[in-house]
């Protein structure tokens, strides 16, 4: 059944990155009810498939982030009306649940390390906190992108499907601060399960997590405080999310093996 | 029984003759009254920028030569009408009616500009169009409704002005709340801070070398503002004393030209189209207002030729400079996509083409019907005389009750 859903969303990923792409293929865009139902459809039959997987290593992280950005994918769509973060989304989301199938995906009889209830919250919600730090990078690279062919006055398909400047900072701007408080939780969860719990976390799990809540943080700060807005927020939310995915895989260079997520 | 449609359009006619055919709304009904002594049933003119046509309801032999005649009078210089325009009659005066009134024949594909121009002449020439071009532009609109409503051939923005609001939009999203600042008063300047201020934008300065103007400018944009709780500031550089009392009138507060220049921190859109000779927006005037916006966007939008704008003040951080070639390029990009609804809509003229004429071959009918109708009823009634000397019995109230009876 986790592999049968698994590979039922990955399909729908896959037709939904397709109607995402077909404007730049020169062909009509696609009707709103079919790009929002599609990953919509493929996000019903993942959280099927997700919700029996035991969320321990590699594999389950992945699939759970896809979800997560598919889901933030489709309330972006609705709410700001920014149906090209799908350009982001559905080959990332396309990728992570293939990756995650040829890591191994399958129920797994063994229990969470520890913590039981409060383990899976602080995964749930640190994985959460990082797709929201992914839709801030999505939101940036739009706007970097819909900013450069304003400022070159190309008019093609990314002056006509991207959404307008404004839109997009204030999706990485809402993304950013609802982030940082998710983060923060699943770091407090953390703590909480080490120092209360007693659950074994290893080094390379605090300097990640630590660093991710760092950056996080960062880029709000310089949002709300120093009120950094447009390009230059733009840069730094693209700079504080590659920093967080590079100190992962270098992590997990030194720690190689997808039983443990890190 | 016939249609027909005498004319020129922009297809068949340079600006500079048809310029002189266009007719005021007040020259309309001479011009009809002209061409219906010449033999018809109904007229109506339809005189644009773009086009100036007379629409015919069963013209006599003569009328086509008297609209020529009438058109040419304009023209003068030995040269006739006839050689820059078209006969259309019957089905393809309707079909072309119908392509008219959905933009399909127009300069700009699908403009909705003309569904306006289209009910204006029927209004105009009303008292002289007949029943039957009253039918037919009365269909007319229903048709540019359908094709607009149905495709997308008046989707995106196809003309300078619009091109102008959808690049503010691509800035800023809504555009409701925004700040323009209007330098100049030409008339793209006006039609632009017009779909502004139309999209909800608050237009605090206009700004004009002569006052006059810019004082017709604020005016039209402030009556339209006022419904919007838009605030129009009036600045003109040589009568200030005439701005300030005017700008007092309209609750506003005038500046100078030069004052213009601090706005650039706060305005969101700057509309610029100015007569002058040379840039008036330099880098060295505008530079340091813009660097207080605090990376804020600016989008200029420079409609005069010769520039208003110095191109260095399109690399400042955040400024967006575009020119008219850049609204044209926008615009253009609209029309190609718009190039992909005309079959649609081609068909849709084409059903309501079938249906009018439908109608319009019903009427044929009529006096055959009417004259059928009589002499059924003068048989009725020899008939009933004859039935009635028969029964010469009958009392006058039973012979009446018959006579009612036939009816």
């Amino acid at each position: 059944m986790v592999l049968v859903s698994h590979l039922l969303a990955l399909g729908l990923y896959g037709v939904a990155t397709a109607l995402a792409l077909t404007p730049f293929a020169g062909l009509r865009p696609a009707p709103r009810a079919l790009t929002l139902g599609a990953p919509l459809a493929g996000a019903a039959v993942h959280v099927v498939g997700v919700a029996q997987l035991t969320p321990v290593g590699v594999a389950p992280a992945l699939s759970i982030l896809a979800l997560f950005l598919v889901l933030l994918q489709v309330v972006s769509e609705r709410v700001f009306r920014a149906s090209a973060v799908a350009l982001f989304t559905g080959p990332l989301a396309t990728g992570l649940v293939s990756l995650a199938l040829l890591i191994g995906l399958g129920p797994d009889a063994r229990p969470v390390v520890g913590g039981g209830r409060w383990s899976l919250l602080h995964i749930t919600v640190s994985i959460l906190g990082l797709a929201l730090l992914a839709l801030a990078f999505i939101a940036a690279a739009l706007y970097l992108l819909q900013f450069r062919e304003l400022k070159s006055k190309r008019f093609g398909q990314v002056f006509r499907l991207f959404p307008p400047l404004e839109r997009l900072d204030r999706l990485n701007h809402l993304s950013l601060v609802m982030g940082f408080p998710t983060v923060t939780l699943g770091v407090l969860l953390g703590f909480g399960l080490r120092y209360a719990g007693g659950v074994p976390v290893d080094a390379a799990q605090i300097v990640w997590g630590m660093l991710t809540w760092l950056v996080l943080g960062w880029a709000v700060g310089v949002r709300v405080v120093r009120h950094w807005a447009g390009r230059r927020a733009a840069f730094a939310s693209i700079a504080g999310f590659v920093a967080v995915v590079l100190v992962y895989l270098a992590l997990k260079l030194a720690a190689p093996g997808t039983e443990r997520f890190l | 029984m016939s249609i027909a449609v005498v004319g020129v359009n922009h297809r068949t006619a340079p600006l500079e003759v048809r310029e002189r055919f266009a007719h005021a709304p007040r020259e309309v009904p001479a011009a009809l009254e002209r061409v219906l002594s010449a033999g018809a049933g109904g007229g109506v003119l339809l005189s644009t920028c773009n086009r100036t046509e007379f629409y015919l309801a069963e013209p006599g032999d003569a009328t086509p030569a008297t609209v020529w005649a009438i058109l040419t009078e304009r023209l003068g210089e030995g040269r006739s009408a006839s050689e820059y325009g078209y006969l259309v009659r019957d089905r393809d005066a309707v079909r072309h009616l119908y392509r008219v009134s959905a933009g399909l024949d127009s300069m700009i594909l699908g403009e909705s500009q003309i569904q306006g121009q289209v009910r204006e002449a029927w209004e105009t020439s009303r008292s002289l169009a007949g029943p039957v071009l009253h039918r037919l532009f009365q269909s007319a609109l229903l048709v540019g409704a359908r094709v607009r409503s149905e495709t997308a051939l008046a989707a995106g923005a196809a003309s300078a002005p619009s091109a102008a609001v959808a690049l503010a939009g691509k800035i800023f999203g809504r555009l409701a709340g925004r700040v323009a600042l209007v330098l100049g008063a030409g008339d793209m300047a006006e039609l632009a801070a017009s779909c502004l201020v139309s999209e909800g934008v608050r237009v605090t300065l206009v700004a004009n070398r002569t006052y006059e103007r810019a004082q017709a400018v604020a005016e039209e944009l402030g009556a339209r503002a006022l419904t919007e709780g838009v605030r129009v500031t009036l600045v003109a550089n040589r009568t200030y004393e005439r701005a300030q009392a005017v700008a007092e009138e309209l609750g506003a507060r005038a500046l100078t030209l030069d004052e213009a220049w601090e706005h650039f921190a706060s305005a969101d859109i700057v509309l610029t189209s100015t007569a002058a000779p040379h840039a008036v927006v330099t880098w060295e005037r505008v530079a340091p207002a813009i660097a207080r916006r605090g990376g804020r966007p600016l989008c200029i939008l420079d409609l005069a030729v010769p520039r208003d704008v110095e191109p260095a003040v399109g690399q400042l951080e955040n400024v967006f400079l575009y020119d008219i070639d850049d609204l044209q390029a926008v615009a253009a990009h609209a029309t190609a996509d718009r190039h992909h609804e005309v079959p649609a809509a081609e068909r849709i003229v084409s059903d309501e083409v079938d249906r009018f004429w439908a109608w319009y071959a019903g009427l044929a009918a009529v006096p055959v019907l009417k004259e059928f109708r009589e002499r059924l009823d003068d048989l009725r009634a020899a008939e009933l005389e004859r039935a009635l000397k028969r029964l010469a019995h009958l009392s006058p109230e039973d012979r009446a009750q018959r006579r009612h009876a036939c009816r």
